[in-house]
């Protein structure tokens, strides 16, 4: 009887909190909290909301995608299906079931495919980020939620881009919200990574495009100024969901 | 052609109307193929997604297996360029080679999966004559749809109101679910489309 009340109490308890709207956020993740904003490509109204949502503070490591690999074999790259990630799919590692020194270790989990990365998310009970909220976050500065206007960002942010080389998560900078590495660490996948439609001449006007994809409007940019946003979006754009490369990784995200 | 297909095919002209040209009919010279296209190293059909198609009938990609598939992202309520590309593959299903036409078969999955119920595609697949023997609608969950267009290369994203905007792309699958063609754009030629049909529907009859 007693074990019975005991079980009572675990399938309550755990019963409760799957049915909660959103499981807790632990102290990894950092609690966005939303708001609007005005992405570079919009197709309609200028601006977008951005629910509050929890996302993690660093990119996942090569050490966290390692333990995933090791409860979850058939992700290891000898035994990964091949829809579900290309040929280079955690080629740097030395091994299938080694991710390489402690210091690699926390590098962050590149040459991971969207499926890949999805399922690592999953499996710690969250999911990728939208685009939208990968967005809205990366608007962060240290000190500003918004730093579009604060003097220098965007060259900031050009810079890092552009220097970018194999580094330990957290060696960037902290935005405001506590998220690290947004920026100049490494490329990371979004959730809707395939849902901007724009095609090689970028442009959305043409008949070829008007061929190519069954869109409601045109579609064009709105900070012609910003120039990583258009490196991200542009490469978001060359990605499939196979797709593995070095300078890929990812972080999740949960609803609040 | 048939008072039903003269009669849907107007239907289909009236949205060409809007400004879309259309290619005459091809003739299909077999002789004249590639004998056998490079087919993707992996196959479609290791997707598990769950999904239903125009019966009601629960289905897994993998159910597809067995024909050469041409298969397309399309919703219902599109009314912009899915009759297109619905209509491309019409034109492929008549100008194929009998032969060919008995191993082939064509797919249309629900980007719009919360609206398009299997009712609901299977009084579209009616509308647009679609014959049920050789045509599969499918509709699933927003997850496996992401997962499908993720694999697939097709983008796609909901837009104010009830709007979809998606690549217009449709690929041909070998009997085990590899690619072995991908068509971007609509009302195009289709002979490059029906040559890789018929390779592979060779393939299979060879299998």
């Amino acid at each position: 009887m007693r074990a019975f009340s005991f079980f009572l109490a675990f399938t309550l308890a755990f019963g409760a909190a799957g049915a909660a709207a959103a499981a807790p956020v632990g102290p990894e993740m950092a609690r966005i909290p939303g708001g609007r904003y005005v992405p570079l490509f919009v197709n309609g109204p200028g601006s977008m909301r951005v629910a509050p949502f929890a996302l993690d503070r660093r990119p996942v490591t090569r050490g966290e995608y390692l333990a995933f690999v090791r409860a979850r074999p058939a992700w290891r790259r000898d035994r990964v299906r091949r829809a579900f990630a290309g040929p280079g799919y955690l080629a740097g590692w030395p091994a299938a079931d080694s991710a390489g020194t402690a210091r690699e270790l926390r590098l962050p989990a590149t040459a991971v495919s969207w499926f890949g990365a999805k399922a690592y998310c999953a499996w710690r009970g969250k999911r990728l980020p939208t685009t939208d909220e990968w967005e809205f976050a990366a608007l962060a500065s240290e000190t500003a939620r918004d730093a579009a206007r604060e003097p220098g960002f965007v060259a900031r942010l050009l810079a890092l881009y552009t220097s970018r080389r194999p580094r330990p998560v957290g060696s960037t900078f902290r935005n405001v919200y506590g998220v690290w590495d947004l920026h100049g660490l490494a490329w990371e996948w979004t959730l809707d990574f395939n849902s901007l439609l724009i095609s090689d001449d970028s442009r959305g006007t043409s008949a070829r495009d008007h061929a190519l994809f069954c869109a409601a409007g045109v579609i064009g940019a709105t900070d012609a100024n910003n120039y990583p946003a258009f490196l991200r979006y542009g490469f978001r754009a060359a990605l499939e969901g196979r797709t593995t490369t070095d300078g890929l990784g990812f972080r999740c995200a949960q609803d609040l | 052609m048939s008072t039903h297909l003269r009669r849907a095919s107007s239907a289909v002209l009236l949205v060409l109307a809007a400004g879309c040209g259309r290619a005459p009919t091809p003739q299909i010279v077999p002789d004249a193929l590639p004998a056998r296209a490079e087919a993707s190293d992996f196959s479609v059909y290791e997707l598990e997604s769950p999904w239903h198609d125009q019966d009601g009938r629960a289905r897994t990609l993998a159910s597809l297996a067995g024909r050469v598939q041409v298969v397309a992202m399309v919703y219902t309520r599109c009314t912009n360029t899915c009759p297109l590309i619905v209509d491309d593959l019409k034109r492929m299903e008549r100008a194929l080679a009998p032969a060919d036409r008995a191993r082939a078969g064509f797919v249309l999955v629900s980007l719009d999966p919360a609206r398009d119920t299997p009712a609901r595609l299977h009084a579209w697949g009616e509308h647009a004559r679609l014959d049920p023997a050789r045509w599969t609608l499918l509709t699933g969950g927003e997850d496996g749809v992401r997962e499908l267009a993720a694999l697939l290369g097709i983008r796609y994203r909901r837009e104010a109101g009830e709007a979809l905007s998606h690549s217009t792309a449709y690929l041909v699958l070998d009997r085990r679910g590899r690619i072995v063609y991908r068509h971007d754009g609509w009302a195009g030629d289709v002979d490059e489309p029906l040559a890789r049909i018929h390779a592979a529907a060779q393939a299979s009859a060879a299998d």
